[in-house]
């Protein structure tokens, strides 16, 4: 029976849309103080070396403040905090003497202006012993290469590298030989991704003002400000009541503040040293030099029988990780499982290696891995079942993991079970609506334009919950306070990076009590007032902590339930509330009997008058689970066989986030999902210069292609449809879906350009050259 | 030097360096942080105001350049507190993610359709080429200059 809802599944504007349009949003980098001071960090020219000399009397013969490598706390860090000890490894310091890519910093000042910032870095003296790079991963674990880190951190131990691998897991299910045997079909490819930069639009930054006393208040760019805080701490030995990190907006984030961001510690260490508060903020350049997202390199191998069942699988991934872990061994765990929770494999081998490399260190971006190893499964399941004479559709419906199945979702250590699937409906409707029977016959097109017909499908979980504890800390926590005017504050240290999240919150906690929208107000918090949230990341701000939201609210509507009884003479369980817009809150009433009611603020008041106390709720919740969301991509393509260039013709994009909380907002994820996964398709890329050691495009974002208004497709051959589920375990039924928006958007494609030219890439970007290559040469693999 | 311009409607004087940009004129000095910051050197279309209506690179534009001119900033843009068609269009469309292109974006839009009342969808996007924005696939943003294109026709 389908609910009716006053909210939920409603299109509501975002309720920081107002500050957004008008200008009058605060993000960090908005952030500028009295008496402030500028900072500029002093970066490695080499992608591999040994600081032998610094001298930085010159910069402050300037009258700048300066830190080097030599002044930062002797502290070994990691600078994400999501995972358990046992699942992290540790090799940074704030600044380093040993630079490990170009960009790695060795040095920082602050100075009255940005300019004299500047001036005072130009002014240091360093002088550097050169080291042998190594730019690829399968060189770099070659015996003999030098070591990025010979020694690094695990549970409060020093660990030796051996052969520049930082970490690596095996897994191995049933009989994986025996498994190809029984394969009437075989096939086995390598794939090589693209290492892509998040070029989220607000640069790194940070400020930190010295406070009276010892502590720091701290404004950034980050996905968790309570894990910036706990950071802090650990690296500073700041008594983690003093240090205060405030929420500010974010301009976007896609992952790359996950970790808390170098810019941090360094103005954390330059403003305890100048007693003055310290911008640091990154430019475009810095910022490209400062995270990219995980390039890997798979040896895939997928089995079958001739009636369409998968038999075994085997997946060899390197990791090419750039110089330092950010997250590297629990990656190894989610990309085995996003493997696994795709299709079901009976008899299954994994084997994960994450290599050290001297250039930019790599982290989450959209989808951890995901979108990576989906491309390969989504095109190797395509070519499978042409193999095997099957339609993909058919092929990938038989095979794939869905209701009441065993889900790894956030990898061996996070297991449920699947309660909630749309993905049948996902692809049957799809494929009626692009016209999935009348795509052409692969390669048999002929003439300068071809287009093509792909399909994609895949899935994220929603958030890292699990019915055991695991490796990984998720939970989110909330308050919600009625006040005097029958207005309610909700305080929650979760971020929005974009998605709307908290207004979806504060959807949930309308709809949960019975109030009007606006009455929910979004407290502007920071880390002293909140309780703690692990990061909005993993999808699961609306469903780990909507789950939160929900709780608060329904302890608060008890609570005034049980007041309202008293006035109103009448049960708690007579009670309802209504949001009565013309008095602009909730109104408490008898159910059937006339007159007698009370509203929220009446209520509110009485109980402040006859001191009853505040009407409040706070609660720290952790969901039992991460169950999948859902998405099926259909992308139609036009290959110019002359230019070698694809553009887009029609998309059709079906969703299952169990129930939508917000229609237009959650269209707009995968609208943006699906730009994100043409790009990673056929644009992104961050190659080096193998003689300098930098990247080629220098950190200018002209020379990295992101798809602009242009190279999209028109608003009505852009198809966005919803088959909306109840997931047991969401508020009012929700999943996620900021990251299935984009995992399954690079095989449909990737499959749409073999549809039209009969060819298909193992290798990412899908550039024009590339295309015009293999047409030339006739490759057809 | 001082300077002397228009600033969303009000005259203002003001000290500046000949090298000062007047992003950073803008955003340190005037308060008026709506132009963001986004690449410094023209590439992503965050800091784009209106001089004398055009838009305009603030991170490319030198303050002494203004002098005598008009600058629109997005705070300029909603008027005794009524938001500009735009910006609502912006809102009721879900144009607007985390909004770090948002005030660019608008105030481009806004150039647009003084110029072009009533542009075709391939006028928008080729038109907003220049503004990069990473969260929305652009396609609320083309909807929401349509709708506010249509809105201001009646």
């Amino acid at each position: 029976m389908r609910q009716s809802f006053r909210f939920i599944g409603r299109s509501t504007p975002r309720m920081d849309g107002v500050a957004k349009v008008t200008g009058r949003e605060i993000y960090a980098s908005d952030i500028y103080l009295p008496d402030m001071l500028y900072a500029r960090v002093l970066k490695s020219p080499y992608p591999h070396a040994r600081v032998k000399h610094i001298d930085v009397s010159g910069a402050e013969r300037l009258g700048a403040v300066v830190v080097t490598y030599r002044d930062v706390p002797d502290v070994v860090y990691c600078p994400r905090l999501v995972s358990t000890p046992e699942a992290t490894y540790k090799d940074w310091r704030v600044l380093t003497g040993k630079p490990l890519y170009v960009g790695d910093p060795i040095a920082a000042v602050a100075a009255e202006s940005e300019e004299l910032a500047q001036r005072a870095l130009e002014a240091i003296e360093v002088e550097f012993e050169v080291l042998e790079p190594s730019f690829d991963p399968l060189e770099s674990m070659r015996p003999g290469k030098p070591l990025l880190h010979e020694r690094i951190r695990y549970m409060g131990e020093e660990v030796e590298v051996e052969n520049n691998i930082a970490c690596t897991m095996e897994i191995e299910q049933g009989d994986v030989e025996r498994g190809f045997e029984e394969a009437d079909v075989v096939l086995e490819r390598e794939y090589r991704t693209n290492r892509r930069y998040h070029c989220q639009l607000e640069p790194k930054t940070a400020v930190v003002r010295p406070e009276p006393g010892g502590g720091v208040t701290i404004w950034t760019t980050t996905q968790s400000i309570h894990n910036t805080r706990l950071l802090i701490h650990e690296i500073f030995g700041i008594p983690v009541g003093k240090i205060n990190v405030v929420k500010t907006a974010l301009g976007g984030a896609f992952g790359s503040s996950i970790q808390t961001n170098i810019v941090v510690p360094i103005a954390v260490a330059l403003a305890l040293k100048a007693r003055k508060p310290v911008r640091l903020a990154y430019t475009r350049e810095e910022d490209l030099h400062e995270h990219c997202a995980y390039q890997m390199i798979f040896r895939l191998k997928l089995g079958a029988r001739r009636d369409g069942r998968l038999t075994a699988g085997s997946l060899e991934a390197i990791l090419d990780i750039g110089a330092h872990q950010i997250q590297a061994y629990p990656l190894l765990g989610c990309l085995v499982g996003w493997w696994v929770s795709l299709y079901k494999l009976p008899n299954l081998r994994y084997v994960g290696k994450a290599v050290y490399t001297n250039k930019v260190p790599s982290c989450a971006m959209r989808g951890y891995g995901n979108p990576q190893i989906t491309w390969a499964v989504e095109s190797l399941m395509d070519e499978l079942a042409e193999e095997l004479g099957l339609d993909p559709l058919e092929f990938k419906l038989l095979n794939h993991v869905g209701l009441g199945d065993l889900f790894w979702g956030q990898g061996p250590t996070v297991k449920s079970i699947i309660k909630s699937s749309g993905v049948e409906e996902l692809v049957r409707r799809g494929a009626r609506l692009i016209g999935w029977d009348k795509r052409p016959k692969p390669g048999a097109q002929r003439g300068r334009y071809r287009r093509g017909i792909g399909f994609g499908r895949g899935f994220h979980t929603s958030s890292a919950g699990a019915p055991v504890p695991g490796t990984v800390v998720d939970y989110t926590g909330a308050m919600l306070k009625v006040n005097e005017d029958g207005t309610l504050d909700y305080v929650t240290a979760m971020m929005d990076c974009g998605g709307g999240t908290l207004t979806a919150h504060a959807k949930i906690i309308a709809e949960e009590i019975g109030v009007p929208l606006e009455c929910v107000n979004i407290v502007r918090a920071d880390t002293q007032t909140t309780l703690y949230d692990v990061c909005t990341h993993a999808s699961r701000g609306v469903y780990a902590g909507g789950a939160a939201a929900l709780q608060v609210a329904r302890e608060v509507k008890r609570k005034l339930l049980e007041l309202a009884a008293r006035v109103l003479d009448a049960y708690p369980h007579a009670l309802k509330i209504r949001p009565d817009e013309e008095r602009g809150q909730g109104v408490i009433y008898v159910e059937g009997v006339e007159g007698r009611e009370i509203t929220i603020g009446e209520l509110a008041s009485m109980a402040r008058h006859k001191n009853w106390g505040t009407i409040a709720a706070v609660a720290s919740v952790r969901q039992g689970s991460c169950p999948p969301h859902f998405t099926a991509y259909f992308v139609e393509v036009e290959v110019d066989t002359e230019t070698g260039k694809v553009r887009p013709i029609r998309v059709v994009a079906g969703a299952d986030v169990g129930r939508v909380i917000n229609p237009k907002l959650a269209e707009g994820q995968i609208h943006g999902g699906f730009a994100m996964g043409w790009s990673m398709a056929l644009l992104e890329d961050t190659p080096y210069d193998p003689r300098s050691g930098d990247l080629l495009n220098k950190g200018f974002i002209t020379d990295y292609k992101l798809p602009t208004a242009r190279d999209l497709p028109p608003l009505e051959d852009f198809q966005v449809f919803f088959v909306e589920t109840e997931e047991p375990t969401g508020p009012f039924g929700a999943k996620g879906l900021g990251e299935g928006a984009l995992n399954p958007v690079a095989g449909a494609i990737a499959n749409a350009i073999y549809n039209a030219i009969g060819v298909r890439f193992y290798e990412l970007p899908i550039t024009p050259d590339k295309i015009l290559k293999a047409l030339k040469g006739g490759e057809r693999r | 030097m001082k300077i002397r311009f228009k600033l969303n409607g009000r005259e203002i004087e003001a000290e500046v360096e000949p090298n000062t940009l007047l992003l950073n004129l803008l955003r340190e000095h005037l308060h008026l942080t709506g132009a963001k910051y986004g690449c410094g050197i023209g590439e992503c279309g965050a800091c784009t105001v209106l001089l004398d209506g055009e838009p305009i690179l603030s991170c490319l534009t030198l303050a002494v350049e203004v002098d005598g001119r008009e600058i629109t900033t997005i705070e300029g843009l909603a008027r005794d507190g009524e938001l500009h068609p735009l910006q609502r269009a912006f809102l009721e469309e879900g144009a607007v993610q985390c909004g770090f292109c948002t005030p660019g974006m608008i105030l481009t839009a806004k150039a647009l359709l003084d110029e072009n009342p009533n542009p075709s969808e391939e006028e928008i996007r080729e038109y907003l080429k220049g503004n990069l924005c990473r969260c929305t696939g652009y396609v609320n943003i083309v909807k929401a200059v349509k709708r506010a294109a249509e809105e201001m026709a009646r």
